[in-house]
């Protein structure tokens, strides 16, 4: 339960952190997975740069019909926020269902993307919004979407020096419903499954459907197959069924202790309609 | 070809018929580790089938894998199947299910990913 | 001389709020890894990652030479230190001699190989990478029922089947029950690998004085007197140059009654680099190296009459005694045959216990050690014994009962049940729940596809451990009552309590009995070199033994303090009540401060008269205690999930006499806490190699407020005739009625699917299966 030895450095600025991590730092945010692999040895980083002292990284800001989520953000901030509440409530829905208060209270959210655990909640909801991460890099910037973003279990398409900065969500239009529903590890309280879903209804029928896997496979997806069946539905207790079951088409399940493949694919597809079922009552 | 398919090797040296000693290095997100271990192939039956034998221990744990590689030629490429059972031990094993079942997987694909790259070149 | 007698409040049976929490709560108490000397050194242990391995060689060469190293010991150096023993004894009892370091072979993930010694405790764990072992692999075996199966890898190689001990217990006729019997009803039934989880973790402070030839020796421990005696002697030490503290205690249920290799390996290193040297068990040690619980299974034959009527019980049980034995490993299972009629009436047992070596943790006492796997068995047998004639639950149990007047009961196991009301929890249970709307509601629930599930447990419990011919180390325990001479009173203990609420309880009970203030009662503990002599906190015997030698030991200074109040008031006729003497004649009295000062003051002592005031009892029980009662558990199931939710418990607990119902509630909370973490989350899980898959809390499910449901607790109070504060027992109550009661609350929503029987802990995937498949 004792680190190999490292250094440590707490810069106050974007810039110099990312002069630090251009020379070979990995960044420290919330500690909150980094810090137990570093106890078990299994990670034993020479020099950590403590993104937490950086003031303008710690904000969720309105933009242009989005929001701006800055990396240091805590889920507690992202689950309480006014603003992420009244207008992206499946992002604070998703942040509020992550761990336990304590976890809630310095876990961040550029540490959970970053970290691409398979069975973090963000990924779902993040795929279920379209959301864009921004990542910051010596030369600049680059915006890439969730969907790129996510390559394999604790994979992104963040280079070696990158960072994320921020994460972007769109401001629902009214008359979304959202949803994200999760069945947890009891030990570890991550996601044996969980799903994001975001309705639009008009005229009586689907409009827009997007929904969010995490927990069952590698990374968290989007189910493509049932989205597509949901939209241009009436969105009628069968339709709902029928879409929640293809939520696992396709998917190479996770199997361990906790759940095998099979349930976590029963799992998927009940836990896809319960989302789906309490999004459309909201839209 | 085999050094350039298994995730992270950093060489591989040959100690003996179709027996190799290897350094890798494992780097995934926050999880990092050196091994030391050595590589065999028995049960050759060009071209379609071997049987590998992977064993690496380093300071948070050993691995030990042993899978049965069939290639089947399909089209223009090579289906490469594989059945095999990977042992872990020490720290690691204790890393967590969600951790382990996730990095294995990814693995082996990326061996096979990059098995199939370089048969193909 | 007041002549006034103050009627003072009685304490005992009132809510008082634990007098230890505040340092407790506040993250103040001083705990081993709290201590600072000067000179410490720190150690960190090479442990192996193998299950079972030879060892090649080791090089310590690197280690030796890192910064801040001053030694570095492996198995060839600490040789001649004893091995780590055990106290249980059995007929045929195999017993792999336990070295603190392995020399040549490795018999379990964890198995400890080397120290390394440095100047800080970084340092150390950095240089114990650098130990090197040249490990050949052997292979391993992690399941108890795979180890005594033909060809499996001998754990032990000098004993090739890996049985460590095979013991039978026989009562009545069983042959001649079962031939007679209508019915018999048969499950394998087990009781999984438990992880004992307390909040401290262990840790080792040792300091040897060599000029003074002094061994103090700090540990984490619930038996620090078993400590002294038994590690002096691993070490070659006179017992009376060694002192054992065990400081503030996180914690133990059980982890904490042992002998561990750290706590001698430490006194070891002291000696040989003489400093004072720490170790503090890491949580990931704590998991591989601290004894587990549990780990049976069992298979139960139960014979009846059509009427519910049982006749006798047969009980196969195969315990997974891991590598080693420690303390009491093999002792745990003897338990379970013991309490194995529960609260029935059946004087037809038999039972054959195989114990069996395997590459895992050993396995020891862990909060109930025996009882809950036996309570768990009958329980789960008497329900199924009720659905196969279909009788109601509660119907089958109040028939077999033990009736009031066949108290003093003596078993077909050999025990004497001292005092019960078997029904009387049970019924309090169905009034308070409603049991037949319960049941109504259940069949309303059914017919809209709705799970729900009502359990009962009703179980009883061997408190008091306990008689010296049934308990390894002797089953007294020793009190002290010192009145200062400023009139303060300092009760010590040998029960060496670390959590329970002793510190408030005892104190609780001096003041009823001596009459005096208890803001003037201080309560000792977890010190050789205060405490007289003890044997410990475990197996609910606390106040049942360590509060009746203190009682008595009371009674004794009382008499002294008449004997001072007769001299002070010149008077033959005195008596003692209420904190002073008092003279019967003229109605005269001294007080409780005035005897005390003059006691040690001894100024006009007649000759011969002893001064002071300090009396000490060694109180041997006649028997043990017996608590019982009756949990139920209501369930609802989440068909399309297999989730469960816990809608209701309830807790009817007599534990006899109650001195403190808030503690005896928080009692009930958390043992309840542990037993449904048994039933739902609970289970340590070996790969086929016996590498520990829940090696982390990531994966172990320990028990967290938000997971619990309301705890409801509440009495029945059947005095206990064995000691004279009428106290049974309670600190084990909660475990063992909660595992029971929920299973068999889950049991019986499905049970209208077929389904009879589930083992723990009941994860939602087994619970959807059967939903789903609708069969065991
Ligand atoms: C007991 C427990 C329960 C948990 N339960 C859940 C759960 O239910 N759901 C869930 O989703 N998560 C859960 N988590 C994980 C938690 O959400 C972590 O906060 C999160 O995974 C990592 O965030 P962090 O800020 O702590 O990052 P850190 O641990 O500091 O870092 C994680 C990784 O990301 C890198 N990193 C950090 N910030 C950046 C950045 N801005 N740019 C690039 N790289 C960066 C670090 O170098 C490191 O590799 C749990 C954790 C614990 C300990």
């Amino acid at each position: 339960m004792i680190p190999q030895t490292f250094e440590y450095t707490a810069p106050k600025t974007l810039d110099e952190a990312m002069a630090l991590l251009a020379s070979g730092g990995k960044p420290l945010a919330g500690g909150m997975s980094l810090i137990p692999m570093m106890k078990l040895r299994l990670a034993t980083p020479e020099h950590l740069v403590d993104l937490g002292r950086i003031k303008d990284l710690d904000y969720i800001r309105e933009a242009a019909g989005e929001l701006h989520i800055g990396a240091t953000t805590t889920h507690y901030s992202v689950e309480s926020s006014a603003l992420v509440r009244g207008k992206c409530p499946l992002l604070s829905a998703a942040a509020g269902a992550i761990g336990d208060p304590q976890i809630r209270n310095v876990g961040t959210m550029g540490g959970s993307v970053a970290h691409a655990d398979p069975a973090a909640d963000y990924p779902a909801a993040l795929q279920a919004l379209e959301a864009k991460i921004v990542i910051r890099g010596a030369k600049g910037e680059r915006t890439v979407s969730a969907a790129d973003f996510f390559v394999d279990a604790f994979t992104t398409s963040l280079e070696s020096g990158e960072v994320v900065r921020e994460v972007v969500v769109p401001v629902e239009q009214a008359g979304t419903g959202t949803s994200y529903l999760k069945m947890p590890q009891p030990a570890s309280g991550f996601a044996i499954v969980g799903v994001a879903v975001r309705v639009q209804r008009s005229g009586g029928k689907i409009t827009l459907a997007r929904i969010g896997v995490t927990g069952l496979s590698n990374i968290g997806y989007r189910a493509w197959a049932a989205e597509k069946a949901l939209e241009g539905s009436a969105g009628s207790a069968d339709d709902i069924t029928k879409a929640a079951a293809l939520v696992a088409q396709g998917i190479d399940a996770n199997s361990d202790l906790h759940a095998s493949a099979d349930y976590r694919r029963h799992l998927a597809s009940v836990y896809a309609a319960r989302a789906i079922t309490a999004a459309a009552s909201k839209a | 070809m085999l050094a350039r398919a298994i995730p992270g090797c950093e060489g591989l040296e040959q100690t003996g018929p179709d027996e190799y000693r290897m350094k890798m290095k494992m780097a995934l997100a926050s999880l990092s580790g050196a091994f030391e271990g050595k590589v065999k192939i028995t049960d050759q039956s060009p071209p379609s089938s071997f049987r590998l034998l992977v064993e690496g221990s380093s300071k948070i744990g050993f691995v030990k894998g042993e899978g049965l590689l069939k290639l089947t030629p399909s089209g223009e490429g090579t289906e490469v199947a594989y059945e095999g059972d990977a042992q872990i031990g020490g720290t690691m094993a204790a890393i967590g299910q969600r951790l382990i079942d996730g990095t294995s997987k990814m693995m082996i694909k990326k061996f096979f990913e990059k098995l199939a790259a370089e048969s193909a070149s | 001389m007041a002549t006034t007698i103050i009627q003072t409040e009685k304490l005992v049976g009132k809510r008082i709020r634990r007098r230890e929490d505040p340092r407790l709560i506040t993250g103040t108490a001083t705990y081993v890894d709290d201590m600072q000397m000067p000179g410490m050194h720190h150690a960190a242990i090479v442990r192996s990652p193998h299950a079972a391995a030879k060892i090649r060689s080791i090089s310590i060469k690197a280690a030796a030479e890192a910064p801040g190293v001053v030694a570095v010991f492996t198995g060839k150096d600490t040789e001649k230190v004893g091995p780590v023993p055990c106290g249980a004894s059995l007929p045929g009892l195999r017993v792999p001699h336990h070295y603190i370091l392995a020399i040549d072979r490795v018999y379990l993930v964890g198995h400890p190989v080397a120290v390394v010694v440095a100047t800080d405790r970084y340092l150390a764990r950095d240089a114990a990478d650098l130990v090197e072992v040249d490990w050949e692999v052997l292979p391993a075996v992690a399941d108890p029922e795979k180890a005594i199966a033909p060809g499996a890898p001998p754990v032990h190689p000098q004993w090739p089947d890996n049985v460590a001990f095979v013991y039978n217990q026989e009562g009545g006729d069983v042959d001649k029950a079962f031939a007679e019997a209508e019915v018999i009803v048969k499950q394998r039934i087990t009781s999984q690998r438990l992880i004992p989880s307390a909040m401290e973790t262990r840790g080792v402070l040792a300091e040897w004085r060599g000029a003074d030839r002094q061994m103090t020796l700090y540990t984490s421990t619930q038996v620090p007197h078993l400590v002294r005696t038994l590690v002096a002697g691993m070490l070659g030490l006179e017992e009376n140059r060694m002192r054992v503290v065990a400081p503030e205690v996180g914690g133990g249920f059980g982890s904490k009654l042992n002998i561990y290799p750290e706590e001698a390996l430490m006194g070891f290193v002291s000696m040989k680099i003489g400093k004072p040297v720490k170790w503090i068990e890491s949580r990931r040690e704590n998991f591989l190296c601290t004894i587990h619980g549990r780990g049976h299974v069992d298979y139960f034959e139960v014979a009846a009459k059509k009427d519910g009527t049982i006749l006798g019980i047969k009980l196969k049980l195969i315990q997974d005694q891991g590598a080693y034995h420690q303390l009491l490993g093999p002792a745990i299972p003897t338990l379970s045959v013991l309490m194995m009629p529960g609260l029935y009436r059946t004087k037809n047992i038999r039972a054959e216990v195989i114990g069996v070596f395997t590459n895992c943790t050993p396995t020891d006492a862990y909060r109930g050690a025996g009882r809950p796997e036996a309570t768990h068995g009958i329980e789960r047998m008497v329900d199924i014994l009720a659905d196969e004639l279909g009788i109601d639950p509660a119907e089958i149990r109040l028939k077999n009962f033990v009736h009031n007047e066949e108290f003093p009961f003596p078993t077909a196991t050999g025990l004497t049940y001292d005092s019960g009301d078997y029904a009387a929890p049970l019924q309090k249970a169905m009034g308070i729940v409603d049991y037949t709307k319960l049941r109504a509601e259940q069949a309303a629930a059914r017919k809209q596809g709705k799970l729900m599930g009502i359990g009962i447990c009703t179980y009883g419990e061997i408190c008091g451990f306990g008689p010296s011919p049934a308990t390894p180390a002797g089953g007294w325990e020793c009190g002290t009552v010192r009145v200062e001479p400023s009139g303060k009173v300092t009760l010590l203990t040998g029960s060496c309590h670390h959590g329970q609420g002793e510190e408030t309880t005892f104190a609780q009970l001096a003041a009823d009995e001596l009459g005096v203030d208890i803001d003037d009662i201080l309560v000792l503990r977890g010190d050789t070199a205060i405490v007289p002599y003890g044997i410990g906190t475990f197996g609910s015997r606390a106040t049942a033994i360590g509060g009746t030698a203190l009682y008595y030991a009371m009674q004794d200074l009382k008499v002294k303090m008449k004997k001072f109040g007769a001299i002070m008031l010149d008077s033959h006729d005195v008596s003692y009540a209420n904190g002073q003497v008092v003279c019967n004649k003229m109605g005269k009295s001294v007080s409780f401060k005035e005897i005390a000062a003059a006691s040690y003051r001894a100024m006009k002592l007649p000759p011969n008269t002893e001064p002071g005031l300090v009396s000490t009892h060694f109180w041997e029980p006649p028997n043990f205690t017996f608590g019982f009662g009756a949990h139920i558990a209501v369930t609802e199931i989440d068909p399309e999930t297999g989730q469960i939710t816990v809608r209701r418990y309830l807790a009817v607990d007599d534990c006899g006499n109650i001195i403190n119902p808030l503690i005896v509630d928080g009692q009930v909370h958390g043992g309840v806490a542990q037993g449904m973490g048994q039933a739902l989350w609970e289970q340590a899980v070996y790969d086929d190699n016996g590498q520990l898959v829940t090696g982390e809390y990531t994966d172990y499910t320990m028990p967290r407020a938000h997971m619990m449901p309301w705890i409801e607790s509440q009495h029945t109070t059947t005095p206990s005739p064995v000691n004279p504060l009428g106290v049974k027992g309670v600190g084990e109550a909660g475990t063992i009625g909660a595992s029971p009661s929920l299973v068999n609350s889950v049991v019986d929503a499905l049970s209208h699917l077929g389904v009879r029987h589930i083992d723990m802990p009941l994860t939602p995937e087994k619970i959807w299966k059967l939903v789903a498949g609708g069969k065991n």
